[in-house]
């Protein structure tokens, strides 16, 4: 579970969160809102690359402020990047084992892990293909591999589906709907694809100006008139 | 869309997957090395066979060079003085303890190895140009105080110098196992080959897949929960140890060491050597390493003026500017090629 505590974040003299309150819960939650809404801003917050002006945030009751990124990875967050950042000289499984050489209990149970992420996002057969031979969909298959290693606690994913064609699209969407249990984990996923978000999350978080428009059931909150007009542009 | 990445697929399929185990990529390194050194070893003695030790010298400092630069795109530009810093230790822990050889060789690389970590720092908070400035720079530092300060020479004190006469100046013995100059080279060259182990076990270990993801993106590998500047100051703790040991092997071939050895410009000539030979493979730094002592040795042969080295090393570096994967690259590109089709003909 993350908890949000109006939280404030300053660039300058643009707030790009604005004293956000927001409990996400669900298993699945999904993060949208126009462009500059402040969902990246969001992430590395809770990730510890950007330092809040005021406000807290907590994983599983556990406070994160003043947590070095590392502690954070150490307490089980984990993250994608809007860009994929496969190593084209690394292994499929040379990629996944280098998280796995720094989170994993033992090497032993680390090897396994890597085995397990491989194997679930599909790319057991394609382990040792070096990274720059990999098609983006396998790129991009690799990077959330990635964050399935070493008990993920929360799993945050940055637009996991841009570029990926409708049919790849849909093998991703089944694959993280089956993520949290199959790991044991929440997942928490910022797309601009609605119809992803509203197939697979369960509850939805809309940012718009730093600000949460709402929070609540996808489907609810994708159908709130205040949300249309601010992220889909229709009323 | 569909069609296009079911294409992609089939041409990623069809590319050929490099088999080449751990095993054949080890024996190659010491069939390589081992040719190349009982050829010279074979035929080259006096003058040659002197300059072909110091060029292994090169080779192990050009190792780390490259690592730096091939795993972490750090351009280092002091690795010569750091042959200088393991060489001054070196010669120090000889003249006091007179410890077995191996132990002053040890010495010299883990002195370095310390200082070179120390010269590392500013590279937590900056790379490219200003990187490579500033380490120019702690090259020139230590070339001014090498030159007041001079190598140890067996005299009273911490300096352990002797006095203006130089008549009592004591040499740096070699092991009695390898006293000769051929003996010598061999157990340099050994040397070279547990230098190219030591970095090709890093390459394909823990360390280097850590400082893949640094080079990829430095934010990526916190968010992977690497200890960032653990595994770049261990770069260069690495880097830093094999200049010290082909310091201590230098101060070991000649029994002293001239402080007019360690100009800046030698790190800089490390640095083009090291991207002439290519630094992604272990078979660049020993061409490269070769080739940036041999050159300059040709030319004293020749009775050339040694500056015309530098007008060499320049259009080498035109050259080396245009392929990334040097000298070594390319023919490891070969071999692995070769290798491919003559294993693909053996299976049928």
């Amino acid at each position: 579970m993350i908890s949000i505590d109006t939280l404030t974040v300053r660039f300058g003299g643009i707030r790009a969160l604005d004293g956000l309150d927001a409990q996400l819960t669900a298993p699945i939650c999904g993060l949208i809102g126009p462009n500059g809404a402040g969902k990246t801003t969001l992430v590395n917050v809770l990730s510890g690359f950007v330092r809040p002006y005021s406000g807290a945030v907590a994983l599983n009751g556990v406070a994160l402020s003043g947590l070095s990124p590392r502690r954070r990875v150490g307490l089980g967050l984990r993250r994608t990047f809007q860009q994929e950042l496969v190593v084209d000289e690394l292994t499929a499984v040379e990629n996944v084992q280098a998280i796995a050489d720094h989170v994993s209990a033992t090497r032993q149970s680390g090897r396994r892990e890597v085995t397990v992420a491989l194997d679930f996002v599909g790319l057991g057969e394609r382990r040792d293909v070096l990274g720059r031979q990999l098609n983006l969909y396998e790129r991009r298959m690799v990077e959330i591999a990635k964050t399935l290693i070493g008990r993920p606690k929360v799993i945050l994913m940055d637009e996991p589906g841009a570029g990926l064609n409708e049919s790849e699209t849909d093998r991703l969407r089944r694959l993280l709907a089956e993520i949290p249990q199959a790991f044991d984990t929440q997942l928490v996923l910022i797309d601009h694809d609605a119809e992803l978000i509203a197939s697979v999350c369960i509850d939805t978080l809309v940012l718009d100006f730093g600000k949460r428009l709402a929070l609540g059931p996808t489907r609810a909150v994708l159908d709130d008139p205040a949300v249309r007009r601010a992220y889909l542009g229709r009323e | 869309m569909t069609e296009i990445s079911g294409k992609t697929e089939a041409f990623v399929a069809a590319a050929p997957v490099t088999e080449i185990t751990l095993a054949t990529r080890a024996i190659a390194v010491v069939a390589v090395v081992g040719l190349i050194s009982g050829i010279i070893a074979a035929t080259c003695g006096g003058y040659w066979l002197s300059n072909f030790t110091q060029a292994y010298c090169m080779v192990l400092t050009l190792l780390g060079c490259a690592l730096l630069y091939g795993q972490l795109g750090l351009v280092s530009l002091c690795q010569w003085a750091l042959v200088g810093v393991g060489g001054w230790v070196s010669l120090r822990v000889y003249h006091s303890f007179h410890p077995p050889f191996v132990f002053t060789v040890l010495a010299g690389g883990l002195g370095a190895s310390v200082i070179g970590m120390i010269w590392g720092l500013p590279a937590l908070r900056m790379r490219g140009l200003y990187l490579a400035l500033v380490t120019l720079m702690l090259a020139s530092a230590f070339q001014t105080l090498v030159v007041v300060t001079s190598f140890p020479v067996g005299g009273p004190g911490f300096l352990g110098q002797v006095g203006a006469s130089g008549n009592a100046r004591v040499m740096m013995a070699r092991p009695a196992f390898a006293a000769s100059d051929t003996a010598y080279f061999v157990f340099v060259a050994l040397i070279t080959l547990l230098g190219i182990f030591l970095v090709e076990a890093h390459r394909r270990t823990k360390p280097g897949r850590a400082w893949a993801l640094i080079r990829k993106d430095e934010h990526m590998a916190i968010a992977a929960g690497v200890r960032v500047v653990f595994y770049k100051a261990w770069a260069f703790a690495v880097a830093g140890f094999l200049a010290g040991v082909a310091g201590a092997l230098m101060a070991g071939l000649f029994g002293q060491l001239d402080a007019s050895a360690f100009a800046p410009t030698d790190s800089i000539i490390v640095f083009i050597g090291t991207l002439l030979g290519g630094y992604d493979s272990w078979l660049g730094s020993l061409l490269g390493g070769i080739l940036t002592r041999f050159v300059p040795a040709l030319l004293i042969d020749f009775n050339v003026n040694t500056y015309l080295g530098f007008m060499f090393f320049g259009l080498a570096l035109l050259m080396a500017l245009r392929d990334p994967l040097g000298i070594g690259g390319r023919l490891t590109l070969l071999a692995v090629r070769l290798w491919v089709k003559y294993e693909g003909r053996r299976r049928g």
